[in-house]
């Protein structure tokens, strides 16, 4: 079992990288049209290592459980294996600068290793796996494999195609090492490098300038986040004295099993360090802001759709937008640390879930639409994960997990009525498409109910369960912030309902339109985009159900030592109260889904007069909802001007200042240079008679100045 | 005494052959002359050279004599070349026909006494006769015009 998983950490994200390097040399002038060809294999390859990882995980579980030890149920399973040490300074950090050492009372039975006096500061590429991991990479390699399959399709004929899938196996690289890595500098070295394979995507048609501007925006909006999460990572090192999720030769890594299996730990990092705790999870969660789209950073994204749609679907929806939530699990027990950070990631988690479902009710971009449902979706996550429940945690995670399936595929589905439109994707240019393109239809469809939450879809099952947890935080256990957060959860269920139906039946439904771009050959895509459809449509009908019937994810999900912690374990156990919950909130839902469904096709299936009627008596709260709330032009107001005024300013002060006084100081040579040009007559005696002047001068020196010296020295 | 009279007078020869030399260089705009003013000051070196090495009764003087000979000698030989060479560019011997390395915007020195320049074809000495005339390249005639 140790010998193969370290192989196949490597193998996940090396073979995305090998076709990367393969595709970069010999894309251009080799390859041409079957640049796809090496992605596509290495990312099934690698979906192939996942699938074996996670059996490979199941089966270190099931082993470590036989046997019985007690870590492996009091803090979880966990595997690392160490390629090298990137970087290694001796004695970085004294002991007594850190809180590890005054709360690292060995726990009852541990050994009591003393520690050194001081740390060394080491960077080891570690890699691990644990649950969390290994369904990280699995879903990532499955979808990634999928939409690089389909990109074969949708991005043939385009001049940057080998370039494309470069990028494509870059990102999966970055992606993979992210959730596999064990160190948080190498966390952040994978989060700004999936940040930049996001810039290079959303520019890939840099010849446009909004991709190239909405590249820009995305990777400066980026920068709030990462400063923020950078400083978190300082923060941590001068708190614990290491960097390491695990731990390692005598140092308690801050994630690891030693320090977990010390609840004193935990309780006196709360109680004495409460405003570090509070800091270091409010710096992590701004940096998840910025990757997963949070309000009030969750600006980049919509405009990130200017990239090719298989790249929102991987990137903007899937993958990489999750990492923000994949961190602030990995970091649970920090968050668990500090209660105050936790409800803030809740608020901002239904703050944004609120904002992108108010904002998706109008717009008339398809693909907008589904960019605020990803928005608004990441916010449900964030809402789980702010919880502080084993439940909350693990409800987060799994509506991640399930809605990678159905956002991937309602992108490749957008993706698809694209590629038949001409690249038109505006929902007013086109209606009644669902003749025309029959599998984009039922498959777009499949999605639609996945998002909108209807039973048996998978969007049913996680959102249930993270409203279920909600619930039961807000209501029965009476905390009123998670109450309120109940009720906006429950609201925003319903606008989900009602946007997704609203874009399914203005694409599908009423009389068939298309716009002149297309021409006359609007068609079905081609296989090779149709069969990732359907795979991922069937996904997104089963594997909410299935995982949910079978208690599986969650269970593995909790072997985790992020969360199989004891305080955080504990939470889990409320028997009856949650499963009334759940039932309560499923049916709730169901209601509500359904009603918003209904509504929509009660709008939107006629003639539409009745909306003209809403849009002139909602008034201004129409505008504020078409107008995206306002925010571009309020950020544009208080941040954007500010800094172009000052980058002027900046601008001028460089031209006329600064270049102005190295102007001045390179002026000066030639002019004192000007004073000794007459020297240089080009006269051969002249030169002479200055040597032998030179020479007098020398000599005469030479005598008088020892004779001068000693006189004035008598 | 002696020793030291002898060195005296062996100097004074050296020092005044130098200063010849020296002013030789300076007031003489003729090459050559100012070439011979050099070896003249190398001789004023030389003298002194051998002077000291007499009074110390050390052969180092001499052998240093016989290096400055050897290289006199070698630069005896380019000297003349360059001569040769300025000689055939500029069709006399002045030194201040040769100020080009002076600085840009620099006024040029010029001598209201100075011959004209020579005419663009001049009447250059002719070897006499003798022998087998050797039958010239004409592409060579044309590229050696000055010979």
């Amino acid at each position: 079992m140790n010998d193969t998983i370290p192989i196949l950490l490597v193998l996940i994200p090396g073979l995305p990288l090998l076709a990367t390097i393969v595709t970069a040399i010999f894309g251009r002038y080799v390859l041409k049209e079957n640049s796809h060809l090496p992605v596509v294999v290495a990312l099934v390859g690698s979906f192939v290592c996942s699938a074996m990882l996670l059996a490979e995980v199941k089966l270190g579980i099931a082993e470590s459980s036989k046997e019985g030890s007690p870590t492996a149920n009091s803090v979880g399973w966990e595997v690392t294996s160490n390629l090298w040490t990137w970087v290694q300074v001796e004695d970085a950090i004294t002991t007594s600068d850190v809180s590890h050492a005054a709360a690292a009372t060995p726990a009852p039975g541990a050994e009591a290793t003393p520690l050194p006096t001081s740390l060394p500061f080491t960077i080891e590429i570690t890699q691990r796996a644990d649950t969390l991991t290994a369904i990280m990479l699995a879903m990532v390699t499955f979808v990634s494999s999928l939409v690089a399959i389909y990109a074969g399709g949708y991005m043939h004929g385009d001049r940057g195609y080998w370039r494309f899938f470069c990028y494509i196996g870059l990102f999966v690289f970055s992606m993979t090492m992210l959730v596999s890595v064990s160190n948080f500098v190498l966390l952040y070295v994978f989060w700004e490098a999936v940040g930049l394979c996001s810039y290079l995507l959303v520019g890939f048609w840099y010849q446009k300038p909004e991709a190239a501007a909405a590249g820009k925006k995305a990777f400066l909006v980026n920068r709030i986040g990462d400063f923020g999460f950078a400083l978190g990572l300082f923060l941590i090192w001068t708190t614990y004295g290491t960097l390491n999720f695990h731990d390692a030769n005598g140092v308690a890594g801050v994630l690891g099993q030693t320090r977990l299996a010390q609840p004193s730990l935990i309780a006196g990092f709360s109680d004495s360090y409460g405003a570090i705790a509070t800091a270091i999870c409010l710096l992590l969660m701004l940096g998840a802001c910025g990757k997963s789209a949070q309000f009030p950073l969750h600006v980049w994204l919509p405009d990130a759709m200017e990239g090719p749609t298989p790249v929102s679907a991987l990137i903007h929806a899937a993958t990489m937008v999750t990492a923000g939530a994949y961190m602030v699990t990995r970091c649970s027990p920090l968050f668990f640390a500090s209660p105050d950070a936790q409800q803030v990631v809740a608020i901002i988690g239904g703050t944004t879930a609120a904002i992108g479902g108010v904002i998706a009710l109008t717009q008339t971009d398809l693909k907008r639409v589904l960019a605020y449902s990803t928005i608004s979706q990441l916010g449900y996550m964030f809402l789980g994960l702010g919880l502080g429940t084993i439940a909350g945690i693990t409800s987060g995670m799994f509506h991640l997990f399930c809605h990678a399936f159905f956002k991937a595929l309602l992108f490749l589905g957008a993706g698809s009525v694209m590629h038949a439109m001409g690249g038109i994707i505006d929902m007013r240019r086109f209606s009644g498409l669902r003749k025309l393109m029959p599998v984009t239809n039922w498959t777009f469809l499949f999605g639609c109910l996945a998002l909108g939450g209807v039973i048996p879809f998978a969007g049913f099952w996680s959102k249930d369960a993270i409203i279920a947890a909600t619930y039961e935080r807000g209501v029965l256990e009476g905390i009123a912030v998670y109450k309120v957060l109940y009720w906006v959860a429950t609201i925003v269920a319903f606008l989900t309902a009602f946007y997704t139906f609203r874009a399914y039946f203005l694409t599908f439904y009423g009389e068939e339109r298309i716009p002149h771009e297309a021409g006359s050959h609007a068609h079905e895509s081609p296989p090779q985009m149709t069969w990732p459809l359907r795979i991922l449509a069937v996904c997104s009908l089963v594997v909410g159900a299935y995982f949910t019937w079978t208690g599986g994810f969650v269970d593995f999900l909790s072997k985790t030592p992020s969360l199989a912690f004891a305080p955080l374990a504990a939470t889990a156990a409320h028997g009856e109260h949650s499963h009334e919950a759940h039932q309560l909130v499923s049916i709730v839902g169901t209601v509500i889904a359904l009603t918003a469904i209904g509504l929509a096709a009660f709008l939107y299936l006629g003639d539409h007069t009745l909306i003209g009627k809403i849009k002139q008596l909602s008034g201004p709260l129409y505008y504020l909802s078409y107008g995206k709330l306002f925010f571009d032009p309020i950020y544009y107001a208080a941040f954007v001007w500010p800094s172009l005024q000052l980058a002027k300013l900046s601008y001028w002060f460089d031209r006329n200042v600064i270049d102005g006084l190295v102007n001045f100081v390179g002026r000066v040579p030639p002019w004192l240079g000007a004073l000794l040009r007459p020297l240089q007559s080009g006269l051969v005696q002249f030169y002479g008679v200055a040597m032998v002047w030179g020479v007098l001068v020398l000599i005469v020196t030479l005598l008088v100045w020892p004779a001068l010296s000693a006189a004035l020295g008598n | 005494m002696a020793e030291v009279a002898l060195l005296e007078k062996y100097l004074l020869i050296g020092a005044l052959l130098f200063r010849i030399g020296l002013v030789g260089f300076f007031t003489r705009r003729n090459t050559i002359i100012m070439f011979l003013s050099i070896e003249m000051m190398l001789q004023g070196v030389s003298v002194s050279l051998v002077a000291w090495g007499r009074y110390h009764n050390d052969w180092g003087g001499q052998i240093l004599v016989i290096f400055i000979l050897t290289i006199a000698a070698c630069e005896a030989a380019i000297a003349l070349a360059v001569v040769l060479s300025l000689f055939h560019k500029a069709g006399a011997l002045d030194i201040a026909l040769w100020q080009t390395l002076r600085e840009d915007n620099q006024p040029a020195f010029t001598d209201p006494k100075m011959p004209e320049p020579r005419g663009d074809d001049p009447e250059w000495p002719k070897l006499t006769p003798a022998g087998i005339e050797p039958t010239a390249d004409p592409d060579e005639i044309i590229h050696r015009m000055h010979v």
